[in-house]
């Protein structure tokens, strides 16, 4: 049975269609159109209705506000994000490394977010940064935590009648950032791994330590219990907290292929960071 | 009913907005110099440019680029851009079965559009979501950069 497909040209219009008929947002089209194809020369088949929202210009743009904040509205391209000379560092560094030049013309973060993949590229670096989504119905707007959005692999908070409307990026400072994606080639890779992470030491106290694991687990893996262990802590004494630090965070995540894999590396890669910045003079990003 | 600009001609299109854009072009419009391999986006062989953006053709519903302009291999063929990156793969033997050509062609015209003068890596980086089983790469890269040589002054 081949389900409606609706063109709205104003996000209320889009809303409403929302509401009253369930249709998903089709935003690039390159999770969905590949999902449900159907072969050469036929039109792919969708199980529910879909809107097309494409066009929508209150749904396009990138926005510094003045707290230092970053707004990316759900429209944005991997391309927009990662040449945004505001865009933090570790966001823009994902997002020039999603898929190849083509993909990042074309995808959104809107589709990024909504598609849960826990393998998704913009995630990872998105709650990182403790990021918020604010999703939008009829009535209403909403705003919580990504983290919290997202709930597992291919699934988020958003209810039947709401469409992702933006992100928000809290104004973010670090003397210390990392971000790795393993994938197997430089281009059009789905990444097998990947981390962010970043650190802030004030007078030889790490004041700030974050990090998130992606692909390790049904969605990204932020421990704040784990992250904790490391907060407080003077420089001198990362050496001694450092195992513990690193056992809890192999805790943390479940990689469900590959799993030793993905534990060994994910447990290198934070060491490596973690050491290096307590060894080098600050303010800089390490690879 | 949705209306876009393909090389430079007003199109319309009365069929299913989800119609992926490659279908139209190489069906409804009997345009077949673009090619489609995988039909996910990730070879290439199927690249557009979109508002001189390059896209993949296969994974875009034809509803989604209502008011953009396409362009595709048989459009940049006829404009002096495209006849000097096509007399480049020639001279430079970019072209062993041709299949994945056009799209190369189109990722190429992407990058001069913004870098008229690219080196080596950038040229690489350029044409890195475009996959040629013949594996020829150095020759298309080395054609590329013939290109922006020979056409210092069209981009």
């Amino acid at each position: 049975m081949v389900e409606k497909c609706y063109i709205p040209s104003s996000l209320e219009e889009a809303l409403k269609i929302r509401r009253e008929t369930g249709a998903r947002p089709l935003a690039g089209g390159s999770d969905l159109m590949v999902q449900y194809k159907q072969g050469i020369g036929i039109t792919p088949a969708f199980p529910f209705p879909v809107m097309i929202i494409s066009k929508l210009e209150e749904l396009r743009g990138i926005r510094q506000k003045d707290d230092g904040s970053v707004e990316i509205m759900a429209l944005a391209t991997p391309d927009e994000i990662s040449q945004c000379p505001f865009m933090p560092w570790h966001v823009k560094n994902a997002a020039s490394r999603m898929g190849a030049i083509a993909l990042r013309n074309t995808a959104t973060i809107g589709g990024n977010i909504g598609n849960a993949s826990p393998k998704g590229d913009l995630p990872q670096p998105l709650i990182l940064l403790d990021a918020e989504i604010v999703l939008r119905n009829c009535d209403e707007e909403r705003i919580m935590p990504l983290d919290e959005f997202i709930l597992g692999s291919k699934k988020t908070a958003l209810r039947d009648d709401e469409i992702i409307y933006k992100i928000i990026i809290p104004p973010v400072s670090y003397s210390y950032a990392y971000y790795r994606k393993i994938g197997t080639r430089k281009a059009n890779a789905i990444s097998k791994l990947s981390l962010s992470s970043l650190i802030t030491i004030e007078e030889g106290v790490i004041t700030d330590f974050r990090a998130a694991s992606g692909a390790a687990g049904p969605k990204v893996i932020r421990s704040r219990e784990s992250e904790n262990i490391l907060k407080g802590k003077r420089i001198d004494e990362v050496q001694d907290v450092l195992p513990s630090f690193l056992d809890s965070w192999n805790d943390a995540i479940s990689p469900h292929a590959m799993p030793q894999y993905r534990r060994n590396t994910t447990r290198r890669m934070l060491e490596h960071f973690i050491l290096t910045a307590a060894g080098m003079p600050e303010n800089q990003i390490i690879e | 009913m949705i209306e876009f600009k393909l090389n430079g001609k007003l199109v319309r299109f009365e069929g299913n907005p989800l119609t992926r854009l490659i279908d139209v072009i190489r069906e409804d419009l009997d345009l077949t110099g673009t090619k489609e391999g995988c039909g996910e986006g990730e070879c290439g062989a199927c690249s557009v440019l979109r508002n001189g953006k390059l896209v993949t053709s296969c994974i875009i519903p034809v509803g989604a680029v209502a008011g953009d302009e396409i362009i595709t291999i048989e459009g940049l063929r006829d404009t002096p851009q495209g006849q000097c990156i096509i007399d480049a793969f020639a001279e430079g033997g970019a072209v062993q079965c041709g299949f994945c050509i056009p799209g190369m062609v189109m990722a190429a015209q992407a990058l001069l559009l913004v870098n008229s003068d690219p080196d080596e890596d950038e040229v690489r980086a350029a044409i890195s979501g475009n996959i040629c089983r013949c594996t020829g790469y150095d020759l298309i890269v080395d054609s590329i950069l013939l290109a922006a040589k020979k056409g210092k002054g069209l981009w």
